[in-house]
């Protein structure tokens, strides 16, 4: 593995280097310009490939009809936040229908489910887990990345294949076990149980180890070594302000896979306190469905809006990350 | 000692020495400096979290399965008791043949529409890629339950807008989560979600090929489709395997879609429906907490198999140094 690891990000899609991340408050004007020339430099322009015009077009339509498919479950959802009970199953599902009682519905989903305002409680939660285990895995991926990247110790290697088969344990054969362990130890529905699985993130060494290896310069770490400095002090001052971009990838990736995670929370959680904001949302539903509680299906899927809505506005400003880190996966397979 | 015995030793122990002197030792020399040693601390937080959080849970998980609990008389060691249970659970073994047949669709299909948006955005031959890509990647950001949650209201009996949709175009009373059509709507939902976050990653692996490539393809006379087929797509299919890989993980763990859609539709999703479900369910669910640890250990070792499997094929095919 160690040679593909090796490959650099440098070919990666104009715009998604680490040199642009600099410039990232330079002018629209300008960074079109910029984008204009990179498409340039990247493709052959379209025409000779001979593609007809109708060609295009209905390229461009299969592309809008995807484009439908992916964005009618979020407009569903949107719309029929908004709408009383019988109206989410009478009215046509892609319109609005009055009375209009999204406020009603967010009012009732943060104060009254259960009585006891626990949604609040799950979104809070929620946060809390998504940023200590997204902190944690970045902290501990970085160290480890760049321990592994730029020291050769004894077993280093073996140990890096160690982490690597960690990458091939399914998630769901590791919660039950996490779960028999937590028995005998007490760490049902403490906060830890869950926070510290989701800071060994193996995939996250892999990805700091392949980004620092392709743009930390060992010669940096030399000179910064000649002058003394220490060997915390070198990674602290010199690695990891190079490494930010790579950092802010892997702690985005690493936020959205504890935000959305369902099965460790599902089985390592008795008490509804301790929900975050997936399991809490599949146990209302299980209410809303059977019917124990009334009035509660638009309340549901409120619930299911505010648990959407940060992490797509997350992604939306943040997306050039996203696709950073999803690249350094592909290339270096 | 004076002050210069001490510098230079250090200059060489830094690897840094070969700045200095253009003749100084090769690169390699560096690995044997004695601050090299320095690297295991950074590397330890990480070390001991993934053995007390992974490695040790599966270790008593194993443990565990070799014993059998009862309500009268307590744990007593059983051996392989539990495993010859499980091989012999024809509900078990119907949930992996149900993922296996899941997986068998769901992922070409996932990673064929993928390829295709992923090639034609690549080439610029569709108008407005860059707001398809963002859009076809939005999903990810949608967690599985509440991505399951929108499509079983979507495709309610009787009152969802897509069923009625069914309706309007003359298939009267489609049930979507009847027996033989639950697969296919769970298909429809794992593409709803993933196709993008593969489009994306086989996006960024196109846009890697380098542009003279194309170009001498172009000059040659090739067409559009050739390009795509014959030089674009074969030169990314590291990336292509890797995806395959990890969709069938993942098909195979399915879980949470459902888990989610049981409770909507109870009927259409039984006890061991996919083979996490039946480990959950046998454990959390009748707490038979031996049984579900040895049905999670042959789950693991299956995907486990399967993992190492196809490593080593493309590791014989030289994909993979």
């Amino acid at each position: 593995m160690s040679s593909t690891a090796r490959v650099p990000v440098a070919h990666t899609e104009p715009g998604a280097s680490p040199g642009r991340f600099v410039c990232a408050r330079r002018r629209a004007s300008e960074r079109r310009r910029i984008r204009r020339a990179d498409a340039l430099a990247a493709n052959v322009p379209v025409r000779l490939y001979g593609v007809r015009r109708g060609t295009v077009i209905l390229l461009t339509l299969c592309s809008v009809l995807f484009a439908l498919f992916i964005l009618a479950p979020l407009v569903w959802i949107m719309v029929n936040a908004t709408k009383t009970q019988p109206n989410v199953y009478e009215s046509f599902g892609f319109w609005f229908a009055r009375p209009f009682v999204l406020f009603h519905n967010l009012s009732m989903l943060f104060e009254n489910v259960s009585g006891a305002g626990i949604y609040v409680q799950w979104l809070g939660n929620t946060v809390l887990y998504a940023v200590l285990g997204g902190v944690g895995a970045t902290v501990l991926s970085a160290l480890a990345g760049y321990g592994f990247a730029r020291y050769r110790f004894l077993g280093s290697k073996a140990l890096f294949y160690f982490v690597l088969s960690a990458l091939l344990v399914p998630i769901t054969a590791v919660a039950l076990p996490l779960y028999l362990v937590y028995a005998k130890v007490g760490l049902i529905n403490s906060m830890w149980g869950m926070v510290l699985p989701c800071m060994v993130s193996p995939v996250g060494v892999y990805l700091m180890r392949t980004f620092i290896d392709a743009s930390v310069p060992q010669e940096l770490i030399d000179a910064a070594r000649i002058d003394g400095a220490g060997e915390l002090g070198t990674f602290l001052r010199v690695a990891v302000p190079i490494m930010v971009p790579g950092l802010v990838t892997v702690l985005l990736l690493s936020v959205v896979a504890v935000w959305n995670n369902y099965f460790l929370p599902l089985i390592i959680f008795t008490h509804n306190s301790a929900y975050p904001l997936t399991v809490g949302l599949a146990s209302l539903s299980q209410g809303a469905e059977t019917g124990s509680k009334g009035q509660l299906v638009p309340v549901l899927i409120a619930g299911g809006l505010v648990t959407v809505i940060p992490i797509i506005v997350l992604f939306v400003f943040l997306q050039r990350y996203f696709r950073g880190g999803l690249l350094q996966g592909s290339t270096t397979g | 000692m004076s002050p210069n015995e001490i510098a230079i030793p250090r200059l060489q122990r830094s690897g840094g020495f070969r700045t200095w002197v253009p003749s100084g030792p090769a690169p390699a020399r560096r690995r044997r400096d004695r601050r090299e040693g320095n690297g295991r601390w950074f590397v330890l937080p990480f070390l001991v979290l993934l053995t007390l959080f992974m490695f040790v849970p599966v270790c008593y998980a194993i443990y565990t399965s070799l014993f059998t609990s009862k309500l009268i008389g307590g744990t007593s060691f059983s051996g392989l008791a539990n495993y010859g249970q499980v091989f012999a659970s024809s509900e078990f073994w119907s949930g992996v043949r149900r993922v296996l047949l899941f997986a068998a669709i769901q992922v070409p299909l996932t990673i064929g529409i993928a390829a295709f948006f992923a090639a034609i955005f690549d080439l610029g031959v569709a108008k407005f890629g860059r707001f398809f890509r963002v859009v076809f990647f939005v999903p990810f950001a949608v967690p599985a339950v509440v991505a399951a949650m929108m499509w079983s209201f979507l495709l309610l009996p009787q009152f969802g807008p897509y069923t009625r949709l069914a309706g309007a175009v003359g298939l009267q009373r489609t049930d979507f989560f009847s027996p033989n059509l639950i697969l296919p709507t769970l298909i429809v939902i794992v593409i709803w979600e993933w196709a993008g976050y593969n489009m994306t990653i086989l996006y960024t692996a196109l846009k890697s090929v380098p542009r003279e490539v194309v170009e001498a393809a172009v000059i040659d006379g090739a067409s559009f489709w050739k390009v795509v087929m014959r030089v674009k797509l074969p030169m990314v299919s590291p990336a292509i395997v890797m995806l395959f890989f990890l969709n069938t993980i993942g098909a195979l763990q399915l879980f949470t879609e459902p888990s989610i859609l049981s409770s909507f539709q109870p009927q259409a999703i039984s006890f061991g429906f996919t083979p996490t479900l039946f480990v959950y369910n046998t454990s959390i669910g009748s707490l038979e907490y031996n049984l579900g640890a040895a049905a999670a250990v042959v789950l693991g070792l299956v995907i486990g198999a399967l993992s190492v499997g196809s490593l080593l094929w493309r590791r014989r095919r030289g994909e993979f140094a």
